[in-house]
């Protein structure tokens, strides 16, 4: 069986649309929308956000799988850890889907992008657990965080309740990753260095070009809940709280509260 | 506006959003396209092209074998938006099944190719 597998090959049934993210950004575009990312004050906000956590919960499962697959020779360990989040990543991908239905949508409404499986595309599984452990699964820390505060400003427990069982274990992964990325590159500086920039690389891709910010910081558009009309963030935030839980410094997180204001000046 | 749905059923009849309707005229207009493709009508198809796009068509025009395929089936679309990735597949009784995908949106009261992508011998469902 084939190792690291190209963006491009990554194996989907007939019915499922996966369209590279450049491509996405072109339609948005194409629709006079701001090319990052479905925005609150969009009619398919909600529907498109959890479609989207739901693809990419997939992409985390094929991840670590693939990470396990891709390098056997890493320590048992660390094999057991991948296999474990191949479990959780799987779970998570049904409750998403059923998150989906439970708002009207359904899997494969909308276009699925490949932006969480390019974040793969790396062969020293140090590197790996960085940019998709500590990059991706950080900044689902935010964005769950955010969903659960939707879902409690909605007063909408299956939402919240659902997320927030999620949020958990991605916490968890996190907490992995960051074990993993220092055990990895033990008495290597130069490898380290390089699984930093990895994951560096990682955060200034989802840093949706100022369209991140603290919670505190974010300001607020009406949105509708049937006929009542309630204001919410019309950025994706970064939450310190839920990072902190996951392991990273203040310092991480100031440097990504930075480098998110840095783009947004741009 | 985004809708979040209505609040008084959430612990009652779900689900709590309605779904959205995929407009009639988008796959009226979808088979019609996939029609002219296959009959490798490029100055019909060239009238149906956002002036982006008309290079990607005529490279997708150009890997079609001329009078090869005789019918159609749309296998997929998904919502971007207002605009609609499809994809679908032509067949010939002498020709492999091409398998390509396009996305439509409304333009002027017409729905027109936005994009074209030729995704035979892409991607498949086993990466093996």
């Amino acid at each position: 069986m084939q190792k690291m597998i190209a963006v491009d090959r990554l194996a989907r049934p007939d019915e499922q649309i996966l369209v590279p993210v450049e491509r996405i950004r072109e339609a948005r575009i194409d629709q006079r929308l701001l090319a990052n990312n479905v925005m609150p004050f969009e009619e398919d906000f909600l529907k498109g956000r959890l479609h989207g956590i739901a693809t990419g919960e997939m992409q985390a499962m094929e991840a670590a799988g693939r990470t396990l697959f891709d390098f056997p020779d890493a320590p048992w360990e660390f094999q057991l850890d991948m296999a474990r989040q191949v479990w959780d990543e799987s779970r998570h991908a049904e409750i998403f889907s059923k998150l989906l239905e439970y708002v009207g949508s359904y899997l494969g409404e909308f276009p699925e992008s490949e932006i969480l499986w390019s974040c793969t595309q790396v062969d020293d599984p140090a590197c790996r657990v960085a940019g998709i452990n500590r990059g991706l699964e950080g900044l689902a820390c935010d964005v769950f965080e955010q969903i659960i505060r939707m879902g409690q400003k909605m007063g909408d427990p299956i939402i919240e309740r659902a997320v927030d069982y999620v949020l958990a274990d991605e916490i968890t992964h996190v907490r992995m990753g960051s074990k993993w990325m220092r055990k990895l590159t033990e008495g290597d500086p130069e490898r380290l260095q390089r699984a930093q920039q990895f994951q560096d690389n990682i955060d200034a891709l989802f840093n949706f070009d100022g369209f991140r910010t603290s919670k505190e910081a974010a300001p607020q558009v009406p949105l509708m809940l049937g006929s009542r009309q309630v204001d919410f963030d019309a950025t994706l935030t970064i939450s310190r709280e839920t990072r902190l839980l996951a392991g990273f410094t203040d310092e991480e997180i100031d440097r990504l509260m930075k480098a998110a204001a840095r783009s947004s000046a741009y | 506006m985004s809708d979040l749905g209505n609040r008084s059923s959430v612990t009652g009849p779900q689900p709590i959003g309605e779904r959205f309707v995929v407009p009639p005229a988008m796959l009226a207009a979808a088979e019609n396209i996939l029609e002219l493709l296959a009959q490798g009508q490029r100055a019909e198809l060239e009238t149906l092209v956002a002036a982006k796009a008309t290079g990607e068509l005529g490279e997708l025009l150009d890997a079609l074998a001329p009078g090869a395929y005789q019918s159609h089936e749309i296998i997929a679309h998904a919502k971007a938006n207002n605009h609609y990735y499809l994809k679908a597949r032509l067949f010939g009784a002498r020709a492999a099944p091409f398998t390509l995908q396009l996305r439509l949106g409304e333009h002027a009261g017409r729905w027109i190719i936005w994009e074209a992508v030729n995704l035979s011998g892409g991607r498949t469902a086993w990466t093996r």
